[in-house]
């Protein structure tokens, strides 16, 4: 069994070690490919270009996780064949997963690969641009396409991504729910609507209006009942989200909270795909 | 499809004067006015804070916190959008 702190499988042929321990010999294996490059001075430029290269990788790799974590991005990415596609048979028939705590391992979340209920970020990329592209291939088969159009949906798709991000990590704040919801993992959640998108367009294209009324429905009641089980453990208290119902003020309104997100997605999944399909 | 229209852009002007709107609101003559000063909003220590004073927590921060940066990004805007239309 693999061991789960690991992300990624180690495919690297080369001993690790060996980049930047170089520097000081000049590059080796350059074949005299004439005489620019058989003469002293060049050589030593090349030396110095080299180092300078990696001397400026050296600052950007340290500096580079101040603004991007990408050791946190890393974690969301950490996906193999297996998880994404029970992933997306979980996104569209959500109905019969019983368990839907994420599995930890000694305070960290399991990387994705290894757990099914964990949130990803390669789903809702690759959902995001596959959006976009079939986008483009609806309005195309209405006559109604140009190249800047692909360009403006992708803005317009994630402004309202940034919209819906900004205004539900307001509302986690305003009712003061202590959870360990990231912002990343907000992201992910609501990048997962666009899988259902993508069907509901795609069933438009093939079965006309009805079909895509039909899939987009069934899409849309899926990702509520998701994100409503998935968001119920992070936001609720512990006794609540086990189903005993809780009373209390509190609780009540992590509830309504709860239901309000996940009701976004639906409604946004028809703004967003209602115009592409006539 | 006129929602279509949403840019990034557009995300960016309506960020820009959302939290202008909130850098103008001021305390002696408005909030306390209308019950949202920042004196009011302090509750006990052992309770959790309810919507009414977290909102009013966060005008506050925001007003601290943006306001110089807020004559900056006000003057450039104006800047550009006196030069580019």
């Amino acid at each position: 069994m693999a061991d789960p702190h690991q992300l990624f499988d180690d495919t690297s042929a080369t001993a690790p070690g060996r980049g930047y321990a170089a520097q000081q010999s000049p590059p080796v294996g350059y074949p005299a490919q004439g005489s620019f490059l058989a003469e002293p001075m060049s050589s030593f430029a090349m030396t110095y270009g080299s180092t300078l290269a990696s001397h400026g990788k050296e600052i950007v790799d340290k500096n580079i996780d101040r603004f991007i974590p990408v050791t946190k991005l890393k974690y969301y990415f950490a996906v193999d064949t297996v998880y994404v596609g029970k992933k997306l048979g979980l996104l569209l028939f959500p109905f019969m997963h019983q368990d839907w705590q994420v599995r930890y391992q000694q305070d960290t979340p399991v990387a994705p690969r290894f757990d099914i209920n964990a949130p990803d970020l390669y789903i809702p990329v690759m959902a995001f641009i596959t959006y976009i592209l079939v986008a483009g291939l609806a309005l195309g088969t209405q006559n109604r396409f140009s190249p800047d159009i692909l360009g403006l949906q992708a803005s317009s798709a994630l402004a309202w991504l940034i919209v819906e991000v900004l205004a539900i990590l307001l509302s986690l704040y305003l009712v003061t729910v202590n959870t360990d919801l990231t912002t990343i993992d907000l992201v992910a959640f609501s990048g997962y609507k666009y899988v259902g998108m993508i069907v509901g367009i795609v069933s438009g294209l093939l079965f006309g209006k009805t079909g895509y009324y039909l899939l987009l429905s069934w899409c849309c009641l899926s990702i509520f009942v998701f994100m409503i089980r998935t968001l119920r453990l992070k936001i609720l208290s512990e006794a609540a989200a086990e189903g005993v119902l809780v009373r209390g003020a509190k609780n009540q309104l992590r509830m309504y909270l709860t239901m309000a997100i996940a009701a976004l997605q639906p409604l946004f999944m028809y703004w967003l795909t209602y115009h592409l399909v006539r | 499809a006129a929602a279509m229209a949403f840019t990034l852009y557009a995300l960016l002007q309506a960020a820009l004067l959302f939290v202008n709107a909130i850098a103008v609101l001021h305390e002696e003559r408005f909030l306390r006015n209308v019950g949202w000063g920042t004196e009011q909003g302090i509750g006990g220590f052992g309770e959790e804070p309810g919507i009414k004073a977290q909102l009013m927590n966060l005008i506050r921060s925001v007003r601290t916190v943006m306001r110089v940066p807020l004559i900056a990004v006000n003057s450039i805007t104006i800047v550009l959008l006196l030069l580019f239309g």
